[in-house]
């Protein structure tokens, strides 16, 4: 099923919409979307995942570089993750340091 | 089931977690905890292919075997890399788990999940070969 990702920014924000199976092949394009987001210093980083059916590692290790590359004033919401990937999501703790909603509501 | 061998890159990670996808589905296991043998298995391979071939010649394989046996489907990874039994690394704690990503090290938290997603791991040196074994009982009663 592979992997796919987009990027929309919008005011203050940016969206990337993880789509497939995010394992350590697919990992380096989350890296490359994140840094390329970065650059335009966002208040609001929204991962989109409710069509992400498979989540490796690799892919939390993503995350924790986007919690250390934006800064601690940017808050992280991830939105939509559901079963395996939301218990592998809290199972790692990822809970205690971003927002992890159903669906987008900036807090 | 027949052994599939593949070379050892990250690309055939998904043909990995597609085989051991197969091998629960024929043992009657049900959709999570397919789920979370294929992610241990990818996160084993993961490692394998990463750290234990990081210097190998391109024909390098990683190769998975499963066994469907009345109670239990064993899933076996088997390379040629250096030895290296997961079990010895030190693996993430509650504290290191509640910690904030801004401290977070990176270590160990994919063999943390493949240890807590399967219902036995284990490693042998056999031969020159790593063997890492994944168990996951067939608690659904299929008949045989």
């Amino acid at each position: 099923m592979g992997f796919s990702i987009s990027v929309e920014d919008g005011q203050g924000e940016a969206t990337i919409t993880l789509t497939g199976e995010l394992d350590a092949a697919a990992a380096p394009q989350f890296k490359e979307a994140i840094e390329k987001v970065a650059e335009a210093k966002p208040q609001r980083l929204i991962l989109l995942m409710d069509q992400l059916e498979f989540m490796a590692s690799a892919g939390l290790r993503v995350l924790i570089f986007a919690r250390q590359k934006m800064g601690a004033g940017v808050s992280l919401y991830v939105v939509g993750s559901r079963g395996p990937v939301l218990n592998t999501l809290k199972m790692s703790g990822f809970h205690h340091s971003v927002y992890l909603q159903d669906t987008y509501s900036p807090e | 089931m027949d052994k599939l061998s593949l070379p050892a890159v990250l690309d055939s990670l998904a043909e990995l977690r597609r085989y051991a996808r197969d091998a629960a589905a024929r043992a009657g296991i049900d959709a999570d905890r397919s789920y979370q043998l294929q992610l241990a298995v990818d996160e084993i391979a993961t490692n394998i292919i990463s750290y234990g071939y990081k210097d190998a010649a391109p024909s390098a394989a990683i190769a998975i075997h499963g066994v469907i046996t009345a109670d239990a489907l064993v899933v076996t990874l088997e390379d040629q890399a250096p030895a290296f039994d997961p079990r010895g690394r030190q693996l993430p704690d509650a504290a290191d788990l509640a910690r904030p990503l801004e401290e977070r090290g990176i270590g160990g938290l994919g063999i943390y999940l493949a240890i807590q997603g399967v219902d036995r791991f284990d490693y042998r040196r056999e031969g020159g070969r790593n063997l890492n074994i994944f168990e996951m009982r067939r608690d659904h009663g299929t008949a045989h």
